[in-house]
This record gives C-alpha cells, sequence and structure tokens, in this order.
C-alpha cells in the first residue's frame, strides 16, 4: 500500500530522516516508534506532503504523494490540533469533514453512533466549540473524523497521548476492530510502548531519522523494544 | 515590582515576532501613527481659528463642546473594535508572592498608555492653547476643560475595559446608545443638545472636573473589583466558553461543491474576533465616498472619483481578500491533507468576496442623492471590483504568509499579523487599475465611455473566471510547502 524509496529530508545539511526503503502492505497495523527528534512526525509529515522530500519519495498506492493530489480520497490523518478547525462545534466538524469525504448528514450520524462509548458524552451536543473543548477530548474528535467515509489509510500521530486510562482502552479497541474487521491501513505513531505493542501487528523502531529495528509483533516484543530503549 | 512588570513586559515586546519582522513594515506603522498624531495636532492647532472664520459668532469652545459628545462616542465605538486589550498573562503570578492588587493595578494602568488615550490630547491640548492664547478665556477654565476631556478620555478607556469583559455592560451600553440614536433619528428628543450644555457647564465651572474625575475613579475602581474578583484559574483569565449552537447553514446548499467550504467561511466570520473587526472595517469602507463626492475640488479630477467608487464596495474585498489563506492557517495542515480540491477553496473565498461586492453595491444606493453619473461609477467600479479586483486580490493572498490568530483582535499600530509589504506593490492595480481604466476612455472620448470601459474592463475579467481562478491556484500550490512551514510557525 504505501512504499518508500530512497526517502531523505535535511535542514540545511542536518538529515532528519533517511529510509532507504520501506514497504507496508495493504491492510497493516503499523507501529512507529522513537524517541523526540527520530523523525516519526517528519515521515508522516512527508506522507501528507505536508512537507518535500530532500530526495527519494513515497507511494501511496502506486500514487508518488509529492506529484498527485490523487491518494487524498482514500487517506485520511489526524496529527494534531491545527487538523482541528477551532471555531466549529463537534458535529459540524464532522458533516464538514463528512462532506468532503461524500458522507451525507445522515451517513455521518449513523457512522457517529458506533463511537458514543468513545465520546462518553463530551463531545456531541457539548454546545462548545472544538476550541474550548480539553486537549483530550479534541483529539477524540479529530481522531473519530479521522475514520469517517472509511478510508483505506488512517495515520495517527501520538493517538493515545492526552487521553485518559479509559478512553486509551476503548482507542485500542476501535483500533484493534477496525484492524480486525476492515481492510484499512494503519500508522500510528507512539511513545506508549505497551499500547503500540496491543494495536500494530508490525513495529518500526525509528533512531536520529533511520530504521533501526522491524519487528513482526510477538509476545517478547514488549520486551525486546523495552531492552532496546533502556540504553 | 512595577519595575519588573514593565522589564518583562519590554521583554515580551521586543522578542516577540512581529517585532523582529521587517524595518519597512515598523516605519510603515509608526508613519501610520504620525498620520493620526499629524492630523489630530492639526485640527487641534487650527481649529480655534478654524470656527472663528466659519462661525463667527460662536464661541469656539462652546462649538467644540456642543460636539464633543459625538467624538466621544465614535471613540467608543472605535475603541471596542480596534483596541486590544493588553493582558498581561497574570497565571504565572498567581503563585509567587505577589499582591494581587498590584498585579492589577499594572493591569488597568498598562491599558491608561494606549495610543487611544494619547490621540485625543494632541488634538485638545494645541486647542486649548490656541484658544487661551488668541481668545479671552480664564486660565484656570480652560485648564480645568482640558483636564475634564482627559478624564473622560480615560474613562472611556476603562469603560472599553468592561465593554469587553462584561456582557451586561456590552448590553446596557448597546441598549442605551440604540434608543438615543432612535430618538434624534425620530426628532423625539435630542441628546446632543443637554449634552453639549452638561459640557459647557463643566467648562464654565472649573470645580466640575470633579465630575469626570469621579466617573474615571468608579470606572477604574470598578474594573479593579471585576478583575479581583475573577483572579482565579477558572475566572478572568480562563476563556470565555460561551454555549453555542451547532448551524446547519443549509440555505448555502445551492452553491454545491463550494458548500462546504462556504459554511465554513460564514461561520469564521460570525464566530471570531478578527474577522468581525474587518466586517465592521468593511462597513466603513461605505461611506469612503461621502468624503470625495461633496467636494468640489475632486469634481474635475474624475479619475479620484474612480478610485473613490471602486472603494465604496470592495471594502470587504479588499480588507478580507488579501489575508486569504490566513484565515485558515490555524488549520492550514488539515485542508492540505484531506480531500479537498484546491480550486474548490479558492472559489468559496472568490464567490464570498463577490457576494459582498454585490451587498455592498445595494448598501451603496444612497448615493443616488449625488447623482446618477456618481452611482454608475459606482455601479462600474463594482463590476471592476467582481471581475478583476477579486482576482488580483486573491492573487496577492498567497505572497502573505503570515500567520493568523483567529480569535484576537489585531491591535491598532502595533500588529502586523497578517501583513507583508508585498501586499502593498499587489496593492498598487488595485488603486490605479480603475483609474487608468477610466481616465484614459475619459480623457479621450467622454464620461460615459470611461464608465463603460471600466464596467466591460469587470464583466470580462468575470467572463474569465476559470481561467484566472486556474491561473491562481497553480500559484497557490507552488507556495503549498512554503506556506504550510509559515503558518506552523509559532506565533
Amino acid at each position: 500500500m504505501i512504499s518508500v524509496s530512497n526517502l531523505s529530508k535535511s535542514y540545511n545539511g542536518v538529515t532528519v530522516l533517511n529510509i532507504e526503503s520501506l514497504d507496508i502492505p495493504a491492510g497493516e497495523s503499523f507501529g512507529l516508534v522513537g524517541n523526540n527528534g527520530a523523525g516519526k512526525t517528519t515521515f508522516f509529515s512527508l506522507l501528507l506532503d505536508l512537507i518535500q522530500p530532500s530526495s527519494g519519495y513515497i507511494k501511496n498506492k502506486n500514487i508518488i504523494v509529492s506529484e498527485s493530489e490523487e491518494w487524498k480520497p482514500f487517506t485520511s490523518s489526524f496529527i494534531d490540533e491545527s487538523f482541528l478547525i477551532g471555531y466549529l462545534t463537534a458535529e459540524e466538524y464532522f458533516y464538514f469533514i463528512g462532506d468532503l469525504r461524500g458522507q451525507t448528514k445522515a451517513d455521518v450520524d449513523e457512522f457517529l453512533k458506533q463511537y458514543e462509548d468513545f465520546f462518553n458524552d463530551e463531545i456531541l451536543q457539548k454546545k462548545k466549540y472544538l476550541r474550548d473543548l480539553s486537549k483530550g477530548n479534541q483529539k477524540k474528535a479529530g481522531i473519530i473524523a479521522a475514520l469517517i467515509g472509511k478510508p483505506d489509510v488512517v495515520i495517527l500521530d501520538e493517538p493515545f497521548a492526552n487521553l485518559d486510562p479509559t478512553t486509551q482502552i476503548r482507542l485500542k479497541k476501535i483500533i484493534k476492530d477496525l484492524d480486525e474487521n476492515t481492510g484499512t491501513t494503519i500508522l500510528i505513531s507512539s511513545h506508549d510502548l505497551i499500547h503500540v505493542t496491543e494495536v500494530c501487528k508490525r513495529i518500526v523502531v525509528l533512531d536520529k531519522g533511520e530504521t533501526v529495528k522491524d519487528i513482526q509483533t510477538s509476545q517478547a516484543t514488549l520486551e525486546e523494544l523495552e531492552a532496546y530503549f533502556n540504553k | 515590582m512595577f519595575k519588573r512588570f514593565i522589564a518583562l513586559e519590554w521583554k515580551q515586546f521586543s522578542r516577540s515576532s512581529y517585532f523582529q519582522k521587517g524595518i519597512a513594515i515598523k516605519i510603515l506603522l509608526a508613519l501610520g501613527a504620525l498620520y493620526f498624531i499629524g492630523m489630530a495636532a492639526f485640527m487641534g492647532v487650527t481649529g480655534y481659528f478654524g470656527i472663528q472664520k466659519f462661525m463667527p459668532d460662536k464661541d469656539p469652545i462652546t462649538v467644540v463642546n456642543n460636539f464633543v459628545i459625538y467624538w466621544f462616542l465614535a471613540d467608543m465605538v472605535f475603541r471596542y473594535f480596534l483596541q486590544q486589550l493588553p493582558v498581561l498573562n497574570i497565571k504565572p503570578y498567581m503563585v509567587i508572592p505577589i499582591k494581587r492588587s498590584t498585579v492589577i493595578h499594572f493591569l488597568l494602568g498598562k491599558t491608561s498608555v494606549s495610543f487611544f488615550n494619547f490621540l485625543p490630547m494632541f488634538f485638545f491640548l494645541p486647542f486649548s492653547i490656541t484658544s487661551l492664547v488668541n481668545g479671552d478665556y480664564l486660565v484656570i477654565n480652560v485648564v480645568a476643560w482640558l483636564f475634564s476631556m482627559l478624564f473622560f478620555t480615560l474613562s472611556i478607556n476603562y469603560l472599553n475595559f468592561l465593554l469587553n469583559k462584561n456582557n451586561k455592560v456590552f448590553y446596557g451600553i448597546l441598549t442605551v446608545l440604540v434608543a438615543a440614536g432612535l430618538l434624534q433619528y425620530y426628532q423625539v428628543y435630542s441628546i446632543t443638545e443637554p449634552a453639549g450644555y452638561f459640557f459647557n457647564t463643566i467648562y464654565e465651572k472649573p470645580y466640575a472636573v470633579v465630575i469626570p474625575l469621579l466617573l474615571m475613579v468608579m470606572l477604574y475602581r470598578f474594573n479593579f473589583k471585576f478583575i479581583r474578583k475573577d483572579f482565579y484559574l477558572d475566572g478572568a483569565i480562563s476563556k470565555e466558553t460561551k454555549e453555542v449552537h451547532t448551524q446547519e447553514l443549509t440555505w448555502l446548499n445551492r452553491f454545491g461543491k463550494v458548500a462546504p467550504f462556504l459554511k465554513n467561511d460564514v461561520r469564521m466570520i460570525i464566530r471570531n474576533k478578527r474577522p468581525k473587526q474587518v466586517l465592521f472595517m468593511s462597513f466603513l469602507f461605505l461611506f469612503y465616498g461621502v468624503i470625495f463626492y461633496p467636494q468640489e475640488s475632486y469634481q474635475d479630477m474624475p479619475a479620484f472619483l474612480a478610485f473613490a467608487s471602486m472603494f465604496v464596495t470592495g471594502g470587504f474585498l479588499m480588507s478580507f481578500g488579501q489575508l486569504v489563506p490566513s484565515w485558515d492557517s490555524e488549520y492550514y495542515k488539515l485542508l492540505m491533507s484531506q480531500n479537498i480540491p484546491y480550486r474548490e477553496y479558492l472559489k468559496s473565498k472568490w464567490s464570498l468576496m463577490v457576494v459582498a461586492v454585490v451587498i455592498s453595491f445595494i448598501l451603496s444606493t444612497p448615493y443616488i442623492y449625488f447623482g446618477w453619473d456618481i452611482f454608475g461609477m459606482i455601479a462600474a467600479g463594482a463590476l471592476f471590483n467582481m471581475g478583476l479586483n477579486s482576482f488580483i486580490t486573491l492573487y496577492g493572498g498567497v505572497l502573505n504568509q503570515v500567520p493568523m490568530e483567529l480569535n484576537v483582535k489585531a491591535k491598532a499600530f502595533s500588529n502586523t499579523q497578517g501583513f507583508n509589504p508585498t501586499q502593498l506593490l499587489i496593492a498598487l492595480p488595485k488603486i490605479f487599475g480603475p483609474m487608468l481604466i477610466f481616465y484614459l476612455p475619459y480623457k479621450f472620448i467622454n464620461f460615459e465611455t470611461g464608465i463603460i470601459c471600466l464596467a466591460v474592463s469587470g464583466v470580462l475579467g468575470l467572463a474569465f473566471t476559470n481561467f484566472f481562478l486556474n491561473q491562481i491556484e497553480k500559484v497557490y500550490q507552488k507556495q503549498k510547502y512554503k506556506t504550510i512551514a509559515a503558518f506552523s510557525e509559532k506565533k
């Protein structure tokens, strides 16, 4: 689904990302871990064509993302709060995203029903603008909005940060559901090794812009990761 | 303690991003401020003689007193829209050992050092001096009067703080003003007469200076109490969260593909402080013609009239359009990674501008009073705005890559958010375009041909809408990464 070749990004001569090749097959749940500055967000930004690669390219379903916009209809993401429109209510935001993804208002309402638990009564009909919600609740709205319209590729940057424990557990369930019951390719970055090993079938560790580990998740993965980061 | 606050304020000012921006902008802003100061000082210096010359049978100070109420009202309105309240970030001071009252006094004191408070003094001070030197006034009266004016100005300053922070005060004052305006309009009761009488009495009885002084002190204390009461995390410094309702705006669906964006733009304008400010400013543009049309001297310079006519309907178009795409800077990454065709996005902005021109044009019908020639010019100017100016403005917008905080008022004369010298260059064709298109045919053929040419240029522009939008889209696409990077810079 996603293939990376000779991708690099440097700022003023300092290389912040350098991935020779990486293939993520369709339907995989892919986890990206690494310390601050490892290049996780840079990678996602390149994948979304928000920054230009210094060399190489990323293909999303055989479309080179920096050359064509055709990947947009089937790709969806939530990176940070700048993906929210602060002056909209949550409903208005969901309908707006729905509009962009060819979903009617009724479709969106129907879709949102399955996430009532996840929202925990803190998102819908709150009569508040998104900018006035707490960080955690903003994140909830952003993550769910990224799932509207059955995208083939979903990209979430640090989805577990800022969420309360109950919501984290519910989010894990949502991601696992998505992974097992649909063909969605899911890309997640996280600082939480436990969560990421739990929901991702494959984990790649980035360090200073390079891939240092590429693991198919198993019982031993968490230990392996902990050992690696405990350096 | 105050000294330390001032040191911190200075650091905040000198290290803020706008301070570190180009020197050209700073000079321009300084020039703008100097212009207003110069105007006020000029009126102050010449005011006395002017009134004497045009109203020889009246006393200059009495004349000023009769009209000063309008100045204070206008001052209030301008402040409400333009004066950004200098908010001291009080959170860090809450837990360290500084008396709350010190912080509040500093906060309120800071509002007093505003351009809006100095400006009137540039008028009143020279006016008082020239009156004293040339007129037959008592020093004590004039000095007391001058102080009264200063106290009234500061009272408005503190009142503005309350107007911004307290809805009860805001709606209370608004009701009083609207009621007074209506009474005046329907000639039931004229507020200006007693107001004039009031100000004249203050002048005649120097000890009456205590009235504005008390008013000022009272408002200050009221402010103080208001802030003191709310000096908690969940009080004054918490963001106000009003209950809001989801607005469907289904009537916009008729615009088809552009509808989702239009809906957002409408919501953006009505829900954020900065765009509301632009809306207010563009309303003022409607009155631009009032300055030009009645003056004899411009009647022989129709090119200037063409320029003014373009401004009458182009206020929103220019002040809103020059900040596309900055309006969406807060969530630009979303727009760039979502399933959004750039063209629809641009077209939505363009449609909004065109609709605004149409509305402004409808509102400008009273200009028929100045004759059909003038109104014809306004109509032609409106067509020019829709067909050409809109595209030029959109094109200029992309050169402007300054992130904008939507829900923060632009501060008069110190805010460069969303302002860029290249915009001045882009402004040239906007200003001289209509002048030339009108003037050349007018000079060589006649007035009507000039108007027709201006109108036709707009119609042609509209006919090539797709072409222009495609070109603009290309420029926007090209600048995409730069724009994203600029918008994600820390403010």
